[in-house]
C-alpha cells in the first residue's frame, strides 16, 4: 500500500517528533508514505476559508492535484489540513462551477488541475479500518498504563454528514479504543468533544477565549484525575502545550498535562524515546508521566 | 408596511419575550406586595415598616447590573430586621418569605433575558422601575397599570427599527449562489446557540446571524466583530434540525467582511506567512535542530524545500487579488 503524506505546517516546522513516530510505525506496517513534494499550507479551513473561499479553495486544489500526480490517496494526521483538504475536494465535487473557476486559477499559475481523482484520509481513520487494531497491537512492545484525556477534535468527524467516519460525533470511540489498545485507558470528561478553542483564527485573534475554551476542558481534565492528553490534531496540539503554559499563566493554575499525538503515544508503545518523540521540547514536561512508564 | 411589519415581528421577537418576562417579574412583585398589604391591614404599625422598605429600595436599585439585582434583595433583608425591633416581631417573617420569593423569580426570568437580548441594561433599569413603583404604590396599584408600564416597552426606538435600506437581497442570494441554499432552511429554533461553546462565552449568537444573513442585513453582519468568535467546531452545524450548513454561512459571512475591510491585523499576518513562506506556521532555527536530531531532513519536503512551488503559492495569491485583500505588498514582501 502507498499514499501521498501531507504533512502540514504545525507538525513538522513545530513537533517533528509526531512525524518521525509516524515514519516509523508505517515503515513496520509496510505501508510506504511518499512525500508530496512542494506540498504548501493545506491552508487553514477556519483561517484561511474565512478571509476568501477562492484563495482557500486554490491552494487547497494544489495540494490535492499533487496527490493525483502520484497516484495516491492523500493521508494527513492534522484535522485542520483533514478537513481543509475534505472539504475543497466536497466543493469541488458539488459544484463544477467552483472547479472550473479554481482550475482557470491553477492553469494560469501552475502546471497543475484538479480532477477529483484522489481520497483524503486521516491517519487514525486508516490505522483503524485499513490496519485494525490487531495488527496494530502486534507493533507495540511496551504496555502505557496510565491514564489520559482522548480529545477528539472538531475537524476529524464533524461534519458527519460529509466525513462519513462515524455516524454521530456526539459520543463516537474510534479514538478512544486506538488509544485503548496501548494499555493506556481513556478515561471519561466533562465535555470531552468540545473544541480546544483555537480553531477558526479565534487563537490568533482573541487569544483570551480561546484560553477560557482551553481552560475549561484542562479543569473538565484535571477532575478526571488523568496523567497526559492525547489528540490526533498538531493544531490542538500546540493548543494544549503552549495554550496549557498561557492558562497557567492568565488564570494562575497550575495544570501540567503532557500532550501526546496518537502518533507519539504509539511511538512509545513501540519502545522509541522521548527525544526521539521531541517530547523533550514541548513546554509542558512530560517526563513525571515518562517516568511513570518505565 | 408588510415587509417592515413582518421584519419587526421577527427581529422584534425576542423583545416580546422580555415584556412577557417583565410583566411576570412585576407580577411577581405584585404578590410579594400583596401580602405586605394584607399584613399591614392587620397591624398599623407594618405598614410603616414598608414604607422603611420602599424608602430603601431606590438606594438599592441604582445598581445596573442584571446581576446585581439579586444583591440588594439579600440586603434587603438587613433593614427590614432593624425594622423588626420597631414593629411585631411575628409578622416580619412573613415579609422576609414573601419578597425573597419574589425576587427569587427575577433571576430565573433573567437568563432568557441574557441569552437573546443585547441591550439588557436599558431594560433592567426599566425594570427596576417597575420594581420600585410597584413596591410603592402597591395599595393603589391595579393589574390595568401595571400592563400599561410594559406596553411602553414595546415601543421601538428610532433605531431599533429595520427599513428596506438595511436589507441588501444580494448578500443572501451570495449564500445561494454559494450553494449554501440550506440558509432558506433556518425556522430559528436556537439548537444552535445551545450548544455552542462559543456563544456562552461571548456575545457570539450564532442563530442570529444567521436570520441576519437571511434577512440580508449586510452590514450588520459584517460589522459585527463576534462573527468572528467562532472556532468552526462545527456543534451548531451537527445539532441543527433543519441540516443548515451554518459553519459555511459564517465563513460565506466572514469572506464578506474581510472585503469590507473588517479583517484582524492578526490574521493579516496569518495571512501574510502563507504568501511568504507557504505555511500559515513556517519553519524555525529551533525546529531545524529538532529535525536534524531525530533524523529528519532538516526541512522538509514541502514549499521549504521548493522555491518553484513558493513561486506558485504566490502567484495564486496574487491572482486571487489574497494580497490585496489583506494589504500585502508583493514588492516589499511585507504587509502595507
Amino acid at each position: 500500500m502507498e499514499i501521498a503524506y501531507f504533512l502540514g505546517c504545525i507538525m513538522n516546522n513545530r513537533y517533528p517528533g509526531i512525524e518521525k513516530a509516524t515514519r516509523i510505525l508505517f515503515d513496520k506496517l509496510d505501508i510506504e508514505l511518499k512525500d508530496m513534494e512542494g506540498a504548501s499550507c493545506c491552508p487553514a479551513p477556519g483561517v484561511f476559508g474565512s478571509f476568501d473561499q477562492t484563495t482557500w479553495a486554490t491552494i487547497a486544489a494544489r495540494n490535492l492535484a499533487i496527490a493525483e500526480e502520484m497516484g495516491a490517496d492523500i493521508m494527513t494526521e492534522c484535522n485542520g489540513c483533514f478537513g481543509s483538504l475534505r472539504e475543497c475536494d466536497h466543493l469541488l465535487k458539488e459544484n463544477p462551477a467552483k472547479k472550473d473557476e479554481i482550475n482557470a486559477i491553477l492553469a494560469e499559475t501552475t502546471d497543475k488541475q484538479y480532477k477529483g481523482e484522489t481520497k483524503v484520509r486521516h491517519m487514525a481513520e486508516i490505522l483503524y479500518n485499513d490496519v485494525g487494531l490487531d495488527k496494530l497491537s502486534e507493533m507495540f512492545t511496551k504496555d502505557l498504563g496510565i491514564n489520559v484525556a482522548v480529545h477528539y477534535g472538531c475537524h476529524f468527524l464533524k461534519p458527519t454528514a460529509e466525513v462519513g467516519i462515524e455516524e454521530s460525533a456526539e459520543n463516537p470511540t474510534i479514538l478512544d479504543e486506538l488509544v485503548e489498545i496501548t494499555g493506556a485507558k481513556s478515561v471519561p470528561y466533562k465535555n470531552k468533544m468540545m473544541c480546544c478553542g483555537a480553531g477558526g483564527g479565534l487563537r490568533a485573534r482573541d487569544i483570551d477565549v480561546t484560553l477560557s475554551y482551553t481552560k475549561e476542558k484542562l479543569d473538565a481534565m484535571a477532575e478526571a484525575g488523568v496523567d497526559a492528553i492525547v489528540e490526533v490534531c498538531p493544531f490542538c496540539h500546540l493548543q494544549f502545550d503552549v495554550g496549557q503554559t498561557e492558562v497557567n499563566a492568565k488564570y494562575g493554575t497550575d495544570f501540567a498535562f503532557p500532550v501526546m499525538h496518537l502518533a507519539q503515544l504509539y511511538g512509545l508503545a513501540m519502545g522509541l524515546s522521548a527525544e526521539e518523540l521531541t517530547f523533550d521540547a514541548q513546554l509542558i514536561d512530560a517526563a513525571p508521566v515518562l517516568e511513570k512508564l518505565a | 408596511m408588510s415587509v417592515l411589519d413582518t421584519l419587526k415581528s421577527l427581529i422584534g421577537g425576542a423583545k416580546k419575550d422580555i415584556d412577557k418576562n417583565l410583566t411576570k417579574e412585576a407580577e411577581s412583585v405584585e404578590e410579594a406586595a400583596d401580602s405586605i398589604q394584607t399584613s399591614s391591614e392587620e397591624e398599623i404599625e407594618i405598614k410603616s415598616d414598608s414604607e422603611t422598605i420602599s424608602e430603601e429600595e431606590p438606594l438599592e436599585a441604582e445598581a445596573p447590573a442584571e446581576e446585581e439585582i439579586i444583591v440588594p434583595v439579600e440586603e434587603e433583608e438587613a433593614p427590614e430586621e432593624e425594622a423588626e425591633e420597631e414593629v411585631e416581631a411575628e409578622e416580619a417573617p412573613v415579609e422576609e418569605e414573601a419578597v425573597e420569593e419574589a425576587v427569587e423569580e427575577v433571576p430565573e426570568e433573567e437568563v432568557s433575558l441574557d441569552e437573546e437580548e443585547e441591550s439588557t441594561d436599558d431594560k433592567l433599569s426599566e425594570d427596576e422601575e417597575s420594581l420600585e413603583v410597584a413596591v410603592e404604590e402597591v395599595a393603589e396599584e391595579e393589574a390595568s397599570e401595571e400592563n400599561e408600564e410594559s406596553d411602553n416597552m414595546t415601543l421601538l426606538k428610532e433605531n431599533d427599527i429595520y427599513s428596506m435600506d438595511d436589507i441588501d437581497k444580494e448578500f443572501t442570494q451570495k449564500f445561494v449562489d454559494a450553494g449554501i441554499e440550506t440558509v432558506d432552511h433556518c425556522f430559528q429554533c436556537g439548537t444552535c446557540g445551545g450548544g455552542c461553546p462559543s456563544g456562552r462565552r461571548t456575545p457570539y449568537r450564532v442563530r442570529q446571524i444567521v436570520r441576519k444573513c437571511l434577512l440580508g442585513l449586510r452590514e450588520e453582519v459584517v460589522s459585527d466583530p463576534a462573527l468572528w468568535m467562532c472556532t468552526t467546531c462545527y456543534t451548531c452545524q451537527e445539532r441543527c434540525p433543519r441540516s443548515v450548513k451554518i459553519v459555511d454561512i459564517i465563513k460565506m459571512a466572514r469572506n464578506e467582511a474581510a472585503k469590507a475591510g473588517y479583517m484582524a491585523d492578526s490574521h493579516k499576518a496569518t495571512g501574510s506567512y502563507v504568501i511568504k513562506f507557504g505555511h500559515g506556521v513556517p519553519i524555525n532555527d529551533k525546529t531545524k535542530d529538532l529535525r536534524k536530531a531525530i533524523g529528519l531532513d532538516e526541512l522538509p519536503p514541502t514549499v521549504h524545500s521548493h522555491p518553484e512551488a513558493l513561486e506558485e503559492i504566490q502567484k495564486i495569491c496574487t491572482a486571487c487579488e489574497f494580497d490585496k485583500l489583506i494589504g500585502f505588498n508583493m514588492e516589499t514582501g511585507e504587509l502595507e
